[in-house]
């Protein structure tokens, strides 16, 4: 009786001296190191961004320190342009610009039209315009100066990954939300005119994006998770046209120098695989580039281009908190950090 | 505000711990000596270990459905997603709350759609008396399903049971904040050889309610938007008293047409779902007696159609809209046979569900479920030895063409029970393994459901003490339970495809490990003062065990608290009283990982009554009742992002005649 007593008074007391954490003075420039983003869980609002130094240290409160406040729910996207970092957060439909140097947050853009959120998910840029892509069916305009939406462009559905290849933005449109009848296409637009002005059929669910140094554009179509399969496709964007097809079990495209890391999560079996490939060839290099069969949910991939070092995230079945390790070019780890929730998303620091 | 929520806290701290003073003292003292046998067996025959809330006990603490009373439950935990008639559900001693089962006027209430009753679409203004039952039911002839489930709860109302006054009635009229108004009548007569009674209740509320929250550092106080709310519930029901037993027959009918709030997502304030339900159940009770066997039929049939329509999603279409319809219908035989010393009991109840959605690529699922239950009990002086064996069947098909499955399992429930231990003292240890099988959501559910999910499993060891004693002006009862629980199979939902996509897999194991400790106290004195103190505390250890490599193997179970305290304090003189209800909840984890970034803070709400009774005459009353609940208007959630209500108030006005 007296210990319950005891373990009850206790639990009262240190709920009535608890108090909320207090924010840390803005200063000090980031160099050295990476910013994760843990994009969290839906409906949580706990995504976060870690910082990871390349002298070991770790911070998994970066934007709530440098802030004193949170990000907000479930961030799909981070990028760096000129002198400011954009975070794109899909549920709670913010892009939160932040000072690139002291990480300081500059201005959170709202994204909503007519009082529905937009959900953006992925963000490029392209002469001082930041170009978003948003679950409602758009392409946002963000004026990277003014840092507010001066132009909507209307694409397929659902769009989600978008990559920019010379005078054009290529955006895939998932139609995600509208399984199982999903959309196969890719958005050429004039970034001129900022107009869709034709749209590639590449196979079901396309994804991530990117462009190789020849200016072409490789996505990932996802297909249903169940008869069809993942695949890699190559469009020739002078002419626009599919150009090659690739049968590859592939969830995510990392550029690494002149070559690409092709990651995949197989959901059902539960095996994560990650090969190099070789887009001037349009081969797989190696199909086991390194060694991640020991991860529980490969999730996120990055080249750090000032170490010359891959970065690897596992989300550990998306309800734990994650990890981040380091490889060296050869395959051999270097280091490894805990992270947030989620952990999909590298920007790098020199 | 602060300040007076640490005072408040302090004197609650100085309120538990006088209340275990007084129990040292009670010891001390030895009060039991001066309770004879006789009173103390007359007693045995009355108390158990349930916890039995009544009609006096409603209306002064004003719940806004069952789920708020239920949260009192030792060993109870309540997950409510936040307003008017917003999903709330009980688990008991860290099982889920599928394995509880709730039966109304002896019929069960079915939904085999979601596996759970929402509690917070179940009205209290007809309640006559709650039960909470885990463990051995002494009332043999409750439905096979009830007693074979891992814990069940049970409610009487007034317009379905024969009373002895010729007519009753009752009525309630409140209005509280958040532009809630409610109204309540319900009228029975009762004759000697029959009754017929109807009831019908509306309540509304705008709904939308203030609540602060901190965002790192920036209290937000904002409101909690999308809302409203609109029910309507009446019913009529009569009865015969035959030769030698009894039939009931009533009908119901519910309708809700509610806005759905959702989470509390930063920066994005917009929320526009809405949820409509309608539910009409039809059921009939025949209870029989011959010597010393006791028999009961009951059927029920219930059709619940419920639509969910979002206005603003972002597929082709522009929207959700789908409707639900699920189909039970419900039937079953008990009986229970006296011997000498030993008694025989049993039963079977069968039933069968459906459900249809207006989506092509939704399942068309069809559930035969069997329950067959015989079990006997030994009296002897010194101790009670009841043993059961159940066995359930499920067949299932779906009619789009999926694959039939069967399932069929057997469950044990062992009790032992003393009649007396020294003085004042009874015992009970029993043993209990029980099932549930996943819902049709959990199995069809489109992208979610998993059709090769295997049924969860449940056991529960149990070992209790009651100590009792009564004097003229002091009654005095404390309760005591220990507990160990295995769940394997546990069902719980993961990401399957990507992180949106999740689905329902069978991969937990949990160990809980637990007590319970509930005491009662009523002192009277002879110038019209009573107190009454009514409190339990729960402590629950459950942790998973499923993979010892996991970052979360033996990690407290998400929104599961350790430490629950329950405390009422009521302060009557002659008709007038004001009763203070204290709830606190220990920090939970929002994910099973207990890490920092997944804690939700524990809370302390306190709610308060004021209320006075006018008797007109010697069978008419009129309650008089004032209500601020969450009074120190604490920010709490029972589930991440589910920010419940700050302070508020109401008023109400009952009536009984008889």
């Amino acid at each position: 009786m007296r210990l319950i007593s005891l373990v009850f008074v206790l639990i009262l007391v240190v709920s009535c001296i608890k108090d909320k954490p207090k924010p840390v003075p803005l200063s000090g420039v980031l160099s050295n190191g990476v910013v994760v983003l843990c994009e969290g869980l839906f409906q949580q609002n706990n995504t976060s961004l870690s910082w990871v130094g390349n002298d070991g240290s770790i911070s998994n409160t970066l934007f709530a320190t440098k802030s004193g406040r949170q990000l907000g729910d479930t961030g799909n996207d981070i990028k760096r342009y000129g002198a400011k970092v954009y975070v794109v957060v899909n549920v709670s439909s913010t892009v939160e610009v932040i000072d690139a140097n002291t990480f300081n947050p500059i201005k959170q853009i709202s994204m909503q039209s007519g009082g529905v959120p937009k959900q953006p998910r992925s963000i490029d840029f392209y002469n001082g315009k930041a170009y978003v892509t948003c679950y409602d069916g758009y392409v946002d305009v963000i004026d990277t100066v003014s840092l507010a939406v001066i132009e909507r462009i209307p694409v397929g559905l659902n769009p989600e990954g978008l990559t920019v290849s010379g005078s054009k933005l290529y955006v895939s449109n998932s139609g995600g939300l509208n399984t199982p009848v999903m959309d196969s296409t890719l958005s050429v637009i004039d970034l001129n005119s900022n107009t869709e002005i034709q749209k590639i059929t590449v196979g079901l669910n396309p994804g991530r994006c990117i462009t190789d140094d020849e200016g072409d554009v490789y996505v990932v179509a996802r297909g249903d998770y169940a008869g069809v399969s993942s695949k890699m496709i190559r469009i020739n964007t002078v002419s626009d046209n599919v150009v090659n097809s690739f049968d590859l079990g592939v969830s995510g495209i990392t550029k690494m120098n002149d070559k690409f890391l092709i990651s995949n999560y197989d959901f059902s079996s539960g095996q994560s695989s990650l090969a190099l490939f070789d887009p001037v060839l349009d081969v797989v290099v190696n199909s086991s580039y390194i060694d991640v069969s020991g991860f529980t949910t490969l999730y996120g991939v990055g080249f750090n281009p000032y170490t010359n070092t891959l970065f690897i995230s596992d989300a550990m079945g998306f309800t734990n908190s994650g990890y981040v390790y380091e490889y060296s070019s050869l395959g051999t780890q270097i280091s490894s950090a805990h992270v947030g929730l989620n952990p999909s998303k590298f920007l790098f620091y020199e | 505000m602060r300040r007076f929520y640490r005072m408040a806290k302090c004197l609650y701290i100085f309120i538990v711990l006088l209340c275990f003073h007084v129990r040292g003292q009670v010891d001390s003292i030895q009060i039991i000596r001066q309770v004879n046998v006789s009173t103390f067996m007359a007693l045995l025959k009355e108390k158990s270990y349930n916890l039995v809330i009544d009609r006096e006990d409603i209306e002064t603490l004003q719940p806004t459905d069952i789920g708020d009373l239920l949260r009192k439950t030792p060993g109870a935990n309540l997950k409510s997603y936040g307003g008017l008639g917003g999903l709330k559900t009980i688990s008991m001693r860290g099982l889920g709350a599928n394995h509880s089962s709730m039966v109304v006027d002896g019929v069960p209430l079915n939904n085999s759609q979601t596996g759970q009753v929402n509690l917070g679409q179940l009205i209290v203004d007809n309640v006559e008396q709650l039960t909470s039952s885990i463990g051995l039911n002494s009332n043999f002839l409750i439905p096979v399903s009830a007693q074979i489930s891992g814990s069940n709860f049970m409610i009487k109302t007034m317009e379905n049971s024969f009373s002895s006054d010729t007519l009753t009635i009752r009525a309630n009229f409140g209005y509280g904040s958040f532009g809630q108004t409610k109204g309540y009548i319900g009228v029975k007569f009762n004759p000697n050889k029959f009754f017929v009674s109807a009831f019908g209740s509306r309540q509304q509320a705008e709904g939308n309610y203030n609540y602060s929250i901190v965002n790192g550092c920036f209290p937000l106080n904002e409101t909690r938007k999308n809302n409203n709310y609109l029910d309507h519930n009446y019913g009529v029901s009569g009865g015969v008293k035959l030769k030698k037993g009894t039939w009931k027959i009533g009908y119901h009918r519910k309708s809700i047409r509610q806005e759905l709030p959702g989470a509390v997502i930063y920066y994005n304030e917009t929320a526009d779902e809405k949820l409509e339900t309608d539910s009409d159940r039809l059921f009939t009770d025949f209870k029989w007696r011959a010597n010393k066997l006791y028999a009961r039929v009951f059927f029920n049939g219930t059709i619940e159609k419920q639509r969910y329509f979002d206005p603003t999603y972002l597929n082709v279409a522009g929207q959700i809209d789908n409707t639900y319809t699920n189909r039970n219908l419900n039937g079953g035989v008990s009986f229970m046979r006296y011997f000498r010393q030993w008694s025989m009991f049993g039963g079977v109840e069968e039933t069968v569900s459906d459900l249809v959605v207006n989506d092509s690529l939704f399942a068309k699922p069809i559930r035969l479920h069997t329950y067959a239950m015989l079990g006997v009990r030994y009296n002897h002086p010194l101790f009670c030895l009841t043993g059961q064996a159940s066995s359930q069947y499920v067949y299932e098909q779906d009619k789009n063409g999926g694959d039939s499955k069967e399932r069929v399992r057997f469950n044990p429930f062992l009790s032992l029970k003393t009649r007396e231990l020294g003085e004042g003292l009874q015992l009970e240890l029993w043993y209990r393994n029980s099932f549930r099988v996943p819902s049709f959501n959990e199995l069809y559910y489109t992208n979610i459901g998993n059709v090769n999910l295997l049924p969860e499993d449940a056991h529960q060891i149990n070992m209790g003490f009651l100590w009792l004693l009564q004097g003229d002006k002091f009654n005095f009862d404390l309760k005591s339970n220990i507990f160990v629980n295995h769940v394997k199979n546990k069902i719980v939902a993961v990401p399957t495809k990507n992180l949106f996509i999740w689905s329902m897999q069978n991969v937990g194991r949990t160990n809980t490990f637990g007590g319970e400790l509930k005491l009662e106290a009523k002192y009277k004195t002879r110038n019209h003062w009573a107190f009454v103190l009514n409190t339990n505390y729960t402590y629950q250890k459950t942790v998973d065990v499923t993979d010892p490599s996991s970052p979360t193997y033996l990690h407290q179970i998400a929104y599961i608290p350790e430490h629950t305290v329950n405390t009422d304090l009521t302060l009557m003189f002659r008709r007038t009283g004001v009763r203070i209800s204290n709830y606190v909840v220990s920090k939970r984890y929002a994910l099973n990982e207990n890490i920092l970034a997944n804690e939700l803070e524990g809370f302390f709400l306190m709610d308060a009554s004021i209320f006075h009774t006018f008797k007109v005459g010697s069978s008419q009353s009129l309650k008089l009742i004032g209500n601020v609940k969450n009074a120190l208007n604490s920010s709490y959630a029972y589930i991440r992002s589910y920010i419940m209500p700050g302070i508020n108030y109401s008023i109400s006005l009952s009536y009984a005649f008889n």
